[in-house]
């Protein structure tokens, strides 16, 4: 009997060819709109999330408790080295780097600014863990942790009037709260394309500052881990924590750390839900629609079959069926124009510089004007079984007008 | 007008299919409209944030300033450009910027000083209202600051805290002091919430050593309605020798952002009604083809192709805007709705910028004539695109054919 069901659903779909291919189609145009938005979303929150990694905090950060409420230099790791060589060793982290970042004035012959600075280990960086560093567009890093090079940004050298070998003046607190000067010569210029980044942050040789700032030779004010898979940052983050087991420190992940870059993706996946749940909204309308009037124009042939005997609950199942073979075909006729549409903006994807511009920015963060797809596994299962239980939902109401069908006088209608 | 009246019956005689893709189609517009005043709500408080609490209409410098922000680049008599501009119908104010390390307990920070003339400013910006935390400026209170919200954070002060200043002063003297902070500002943008430190003017003068000129004048139109391009060009008439600029060149970003914003709405309103085209073509074909043998007999009777498809296209009208109606009605009600009572992001967005400009918190919906029309226009148009392949289905029935058709 079921089986019989299933056939009969699957003939009366082809009874009207073309309205059938209709229905069938605005499911699979869904999937391919579905799978456009989440796969933009999901390639460009990736893109974001692991650009801001690499401007100095990475998607975790271990840092020493209240670093992160005010990132004052009195605060600091000490033994740096050590956890860096046990994070090397735990799978799914792809980096661990050792940094010291805080606020500092920079100045030239007569002019200074509000800045930033990184110090880094040269060795330890490379330009795929930092962004400064592969942006630089002129000269090169400092070689040597103990040196007096610095890299600065295009716009503090505009504003500064600095150039490669040209001197530099960052004024900070140290350990003790004392404010200190140190001079540095310029070795290299980056140009990230956000202004006020390139306007504020500079790199310093990690040993140079420590001795500035009486730090001890292995402390530092963070560890910024680079973690493979972004979406494993929180997991990871607890397996570090456990690992780490000190109250003095502090774990943290990206959206704690760059709290600005998450409410941006928060809000703009909330705008991105609703328009996807507007679309899902319309093509049920359509296969509500469409099975509504397939039952209303069968009203005498579901009277005949209730009149040899079958049971309303019967003709509901045979209208749901139907609705599901509706899901099952529109899935495929989905995945079908969906495959090209998703290789070509997977692999090549389409240039919005000539739009927004290539220094649009969110949060600080440059947005990439190259826009691509990538769909994450639960992103696409998540497509699947929406589209399943629309279409199964807007079969309930034509279902249940099959069931309700009155045998006698539906056979009196012509 | 008969036409009118067979397409009315026609629409009303299956209620139900008509019910489902009217409202289909209004709901589909009411969500466009909605989003589009939001969209528009957003980018006019980001507008607003960049313009009323920071950059004015317009601004003078001197002309290599905003290129190499140096201390000595001044316009050298603003007092002249100021009546100027005034007496011209523009509200104007002078600043003064210089930068410096500002250091609390153990901590510093990199700052921009900005020196504000209190009697004017309130005319050019509502920076003054836009405190998070105390008081704003007061000129009876030289060492009363005000500061970015990124700053306090990153230098772990509050209002009523002492704060130490140290720069250098135009005489290449070592200018230093110590503040007391009364504000804390709500978010601007980047710059101003990381770096912003605001005094008055006489207080700036005094520490910086800076008796006569301003770095910069800004300049916002009285009448909000005079053109930004002829006010920008009687501003750069009125300072002669300086750099006039409007906030839409000195923040491209946002001005393209503004700029893109209608394209962007119609690209998304076309994708979703791509949606409701689907619902519409369906819908009206099974009108046609569940009455191919009516109007064949109508062709026979020597209704022409053309009335047909007038026909059809009639049917559709009436339930476009049946659904426009709806949509724009309940669109704009409750963007109007929004407009009063922001939906509050506060926990959500605290701290977002794009282009370097803040999210405000309290995301209000703003309702243009575009936020209603783009929607509704497209609407028809979608629809009747739809309904083309039916419409022509209709007129090209073959009488003898139809008749036969069961």
């Amino acid at each position: 009997m079921d089986m019989k069901i299933r056939t009969m659903a699957w003939r009366n779909l082809w009874r009207r060819k073309r309205r059938t291919y209709i229905t069938a189609f605005s499911i699979g145009f869904g999937v391919l709109l579905s799978v456009t938005f989440t796969g933009v979303a999901d390639d460009s929150y990736t893109k974001m999330i692991n650009t801001s990694a690499v401007m100095g905090l990475g998607h975790v950060t271990i840092e020493p408790k209240g670093y992160n409420e005010t990132p004052s230099l009195d605060k600091r790791l000490t033994g740096a080295d050590r956890l860096r060589e046990k994070l090397l060793q735990m799978p799914g982290v792809q980096d661990a780097l050792i940094r010291i970042m805080g606020q500092a004035m920079l100045a030239s012959a007569n002019k200074s600014i509000g800045g930033a600075f990184m110090a880094v280990d040269p060795s330890m960086e490379s330009a795929g863990q930092n962004l400064f560093i592969r942006s630089i567009i002129e000269g090169q890093l400092f070689s040597g942790t103990d040196s007096a090079g610095a890299v600065v940004g295009t716009t503090t050298a505009k504003k500064l009037n600095l150039s490669i070998g040209k001197k530099l003046v960052y004024t900070t607190t140290d350990v003790n709260g004392e404010i200190v000067s140190e001079i540095a010569r310029v070795t290299g210029i980056f140009k990230t394309g956000v202004s006020e980044v390139d306007g504020a942050m500079i790199l310093l040789p990690i040993d140079r500052v420590r001795s500035v700032l009486s730090y001890g030779p292995y402390d530092a004010t963070l560890v910024s881990i680079v973690i493979k898979d972004q979406r494993r940052a929180l997991k990871m983050l607890d397996e570090i924590d456990s690992m780490l087991d000190d109250p003095s420190r502090e774990v943290l992940n990206w959206r704690e750390t760059q709290s600005e870059l998450a409410s941006i993706i928060t809000l703009d996946k909330a705008g991105n839900r609703i328009i996807q749940v507007l679309i899902g909204l319309l093509i049920a309308a359509g296969i509500l629609n469409t099975l509504l009037m397939s039952v209303m124009e069968r009203t005498r042939e579901f009277g005949i079959m209730m009149a040899v005997g079958m049971a309303p609950f019967t003709l509901f199942r045979l209208v749901i069926i139907e609705s599901v073979w509706f899901g099952i075909l529109g899935l495929l006729i989905g995945v079908i124009i969906t495959i090209p549409w998703y290789a070509f903006m997977h692999y090549h994807g389409i240039d919005f510089s000539g739009m927004i511009g290539s220094d649009y920015s969110a949060s600080g963060v440059l947005i990439d004007p190259l826009v691509k797809i990538r769909l994450f596994k639960e992103s696409a299962a998540w497509i699947l079984t929406s589209v399943f239980t629309l279409t199964i939902l807007s079969g309930i109401y034509p279902a249940w007008r099959a069931g309700r069908v009155p045998p006698v006088e539906s056979l009196k209608e012509l | 007008m008969k036409i009118l009246s067979i397409a009315s019956r026609n629409v009303f005689r299956n209620w139900r299919r008509t019910l489902v893709t009217t409202l289909a189609m209004g709901f589909a517009g009411f969500i466009m409209i909605l989003f589009a005043s939001l969209m528009q709500g957003l980018l006019q408080a980001s507008e607003r944030n960049a313009v009323l609490m920071d950059l004015g209409d317009i601004q003078i410098h001197a002309s290599d300033y905003r290129e190499d922000p140096d201390l000595y680049k001044m316009i050298e008599n603003p007092g002249r450009i100021l009546l100027a501009l005034k007496q011209a119908g523009f509200h104007a104010a002078k600043r003064l910027y210089g930068f410096g390390l500002a250091a609390a307990g153990s901590t510093s920070s990199g700052v921009q000083l900005r020196g504000i003339d209190l009697s004017t400013e309130s005319d050019v910006t509502q920076i003054n209202q836009h405190l998070l935390k105390g008081s704003w400026l007061e000129e009876a209170d030289p060492k009363g600051i005000v500061i970015g919200r990124k700053l306090a954070k990153t230098l772990g002060v509050n209002t009523g805290d002492e704060l130490i200043f140290v720069g250098q002063a135009t005489d290449g003297s070592m200018a230093n002091d110590v503040f007391t902070i009364k504000g804390i500002l709500k978010s601007v943008g980047e710059e101003i919430d990381r770096t912003g430190l605001y005094m008055v003017e006489n207080a700036f003068r005094e520490l910086m050593i800076l008796p006569e000129g301003a770095h910069e004048i800004a300049v916002m139109r009285a009448d909000r309605s005079m053109d930004l391009e002829a006010a920008t060009k009687i501003a750069t008439n009125l300072a002669p020798g300086y750099e006039t600029l409007n906030w839409r060149e000195l923040k491209p970003v946002i001005a393209r952002i503004l700029d893109l914003a209608d394209s962007q709405m119609i690209i998304l309103v076309i994708i979703t009604y791509t949606a409701v085209a689907m619902v519409v073509l369906n819908a009206m074909l099974m009108t046609v083809f569940e009455r191919i043998r009516e109007l064949g007999i109508m062709k026979a009777l020597g209704v022409t192709p053309w009335q047909l498809m007038l026909l059809v296209y009639a049917e559709t009208f009436i339930q476009v805007s049946a659904a426009v109606i709806l949509a724009g009605l309940s669109g704009s009600l409750l963007s109007r709705y929004f407009e009063h009572n922001g939906i509050d992001l506060s926990s959500l967005a605290e701290g977002a910028s794009f282009g370097g400009v803040a999210i405000d918190p309290v995301w209000k919906a703003y309702l243009t004539p575009e936020s209603v029309a783009i929607p509704v226009v497209f609407l028809f148009i979608i629809a009747f695109l739809a309904v083309l392949y039916p419409a022509i289905k209709a007129a090209l029935i073959q009488p003898v054919k139809a008749i036969h058709h069961r």
